[in-house]
């Protein structure tokens, strides 16, 4: 009996650990949330609550109305749509042919693959500047979705190549004998079976494009030209204290696509990116 | 025949990929060490000169200049980021496999939440929400005890431990998931027969589950150890935002390499940096992609 009571105790003060821990992690989300909803402007009193007393929508207002957050909005999906499709269009014939077949130099670009993979794109921004300004496509938006692209071709490559060694063969050949071409194979067989490896890469690729800060804040001068990465950096970083709500609200408003995203697609991201072996 | 056709085939179809690859990816490289062979900076944007392997005895050799420390640094950033997030994702994922835990599934859910935020909005939030020293959420709590506020990134000791609080914020959800995953593949009868023989929790922890989570989780351990280690948002973003430098002087390898390229201009220097750290991770990833191997064989 009294172990029942001990086992009892000790699973209340895991449970309560863990409300308080899970608490203890959402504050700073929490407490921005609640800026971003406050009415009076009590930032710098001292009776702050998780709860605004007064709430306003004010702040999400004045991210729409005041700031160009819907024509930033506008660069990164035309930026991630383009990069996507040129990243999945390349990647799949690509990703399949390194699954499917041998042929001389293969190993080496695989090995290749992973080192480029490791290296961060950041360092060589001095030179993709260089290489883009004669060609003036410095604060362009192609200039940056050649850079996007490039960084995510590599990604997208690897990462479906292994997700398609591990779709077994058996169904292919089958298909094979009773004569299918190898363009009916990939679009009826393999992409159908793929499309796990697809959602989460393109997903991958989305989210890349839509939080890349440090390419569009070098590459991008004018503010009409942002990314919405580059220009919610450029909220915080001007008039700090005044734009703090705002910025709250941004921020929220920024963050609540990818978390939808990420939620839906969370089983698939656990398995869809640990059996590639990349991690973004 | 049918093997020629066959190569021709794999080389058509990645053709398009491995071009793109080679042109905004490897070329970009090379050019970086070509341009880390010159005294290319501010001054010297077009007409610079071929000076050969100056910029890297000048990173490697004279330590005022900042990348032995910043290597140091980034060293010291990854073992103690590492270690605490093995060990703290550990003990939260042992303690979320406790048997009658009726709401595992609903901390679970909390506890990822911030590896599903954007990491830059989260590292802003947490630098105007939390460190700001006027209106940040911790001065207010302190002021409200009665302490004086505190500049949390000003000084690199501070810095260092904010920036690896919220750096265990960020991580901490994805090797916690990594880890309860791990746990939940062992076979249960391995504790049962071990509970039998009258084996403690430290026991069971040492003997079976620490050398059965260690294969499944060490792909993982080691990519997290690389994006640690190439970690630059975190320390950027917090503490040396162009006009908003904190005053804290911590540089990881890669923010220095940013700093070094477009805060002082000196392109040539910053480059031979970049290809510093490049081989440095090809030398760490071919180390450990062989390691797995050697245990194999053994």
């Amino acid at each position: 009996m009294s172990r029942k009571i001990k086992e009892k105790i000790g699973l209340a003060v895991v449970n309560l650990f863990f409300i308080v821990l899970c608490f203890g992690v959402l504050i700073p989300v929490l407490y921005a949330f609640s800026v971003s909803l406050n009415a009076d402007n009590s930032l710098l009193s001292s009776d702050f609550s998780f709860l605004p007393k007064k709430m306003t929508l004010n702040n999400y207002k004045a991210v729409f109305f005041e700031e160009p957050i819907l024509l930033w909005f506008k660069n990164s999906m035309v930026m991630a749509v383009v990069a996507l499709g040129i990243s999945l269009g390349t990647g799949i014939p690509a990703a399949y042919a390194f699954s499917r077949r041998d042929f001389p130099g293969k190993k080496a670009i695989l090995k290749m693959l992973i080192l480029l993979y490791a290296f961060p794109s950041l360092l060589s921004m001095t030179a993709l500047y260089k290489l883009l300004s004669p060609l003036g496509l410095i604060n362009t938006k192609i200039g940056l979705i050649i850079v996007y692209t490039g960084t995510m071709a590599v990604f997208a490559l690897w990462n479906m190549k292994g997700y398609f060694d591990t779709i077994p063969k058996e169904i292919e050949e089958a298909a094979m004998i009773d004569g299918a071409t190898t363009t009916q194979l990939v679009s009826r067989i393999v992409l159908p079976l793929a499309k796990p490896t697809i959602a989460v890469t393109a997903m991958m690729i989305l989210i890349y494009v839509w939080n890349e800060y440090i390419f569009a804040i070098n590459f991008m001068t004018g503010s009409d030209t942002y990314t919405l990465a580059a220009g919610l950096y450029s909220l915080q970083a001007t008039e700090m204290s005044g734009s703090w709500p705002v910025f709250a609200a941004a921020s929220i408003v920024v963050s609540i696509p990818i978390l939808i995203v990420f939620f839906a697609l969370q089983k698939n991201m656990t398995t869809g990116l640990t059996s590639g072996g990349v991690k973004a | 025949m049918k093997k020629g056709k066959n190569t021709l085939f794999a080389y058509a179809w990645s053709a398009p990929s491995l071009f793109l690859i080679l042109m905004i990816v490897i070329f970009p490289i090379l050019y970086t060490a070509y341009i880390s062979m010159t005294n290319m900076n501010v001054y010297h944007w077009n007409n610079y000169e071929f000076i050969g392997l100056e910029n890297y005895k000048d990173a490697l050799l004279v330590l005022d200049n900042g990348f032995i420390t910043a290597l140091f640094f980034t060293v010291l950033w990854t073992i103690v980021n590492m270690v605490l997030q093995v060990a703290i994702a550990f003990l939260l994922a042992t303690l979320l496999n406790i048997r009658k835990l009726k709401l595992r599934n609903v901390y679970k859910t909390l506890l990822i939440f911030p590896w599903a935020m954007p990491g830059y909005v989260s590292i802003l939030l947490w630098k105007t929400g939390m460190f700001n020293s006027q209106f940040g959420l911790l001065n207010q709590w302190l002021q409200k005890v009665g302490f004086e506020p505190v500049r949390w990134l000003n000084s690199n000791g501070m810095a260092f431990i904010c920036c690896t609080v919220v750096n265990l914020w960020l991580a901490l959800p994805f090797m916690i998931t990594i880890i309860d995953g791990a746990l939940q593949s062992i076979d249960k009868s391995y504790y049962e027969s071990a509970m039998l023989d009258g084996a403690t929790w430290l026991e069971r922890t040492r003997y079976i589950t620490l050398p059965m989570i260690k294969p499944i989780i060490a792909p993982s351990v080691i990519i997290t150890t690389f994006t640690t280690f190439k970690q630059f948002d975190i320390i950027y973003l917090l503490t040396q935002q162009v006009g908003a430098k904190t005053g804290a002087e911590i540089h990881t390898i890669l923010t220095y390499a940013y700093e070094k390229a477009f805060i002082t201009n000196n392109y040539g220097y910053s480059s031979a940096v970049s290809i510093i750290i490049f081989i440095m991770l090809i030398v760490f990833s071919s180390v450990s992609n062989a390691e797995p191997k050697k245990r194999g064989n053994n």
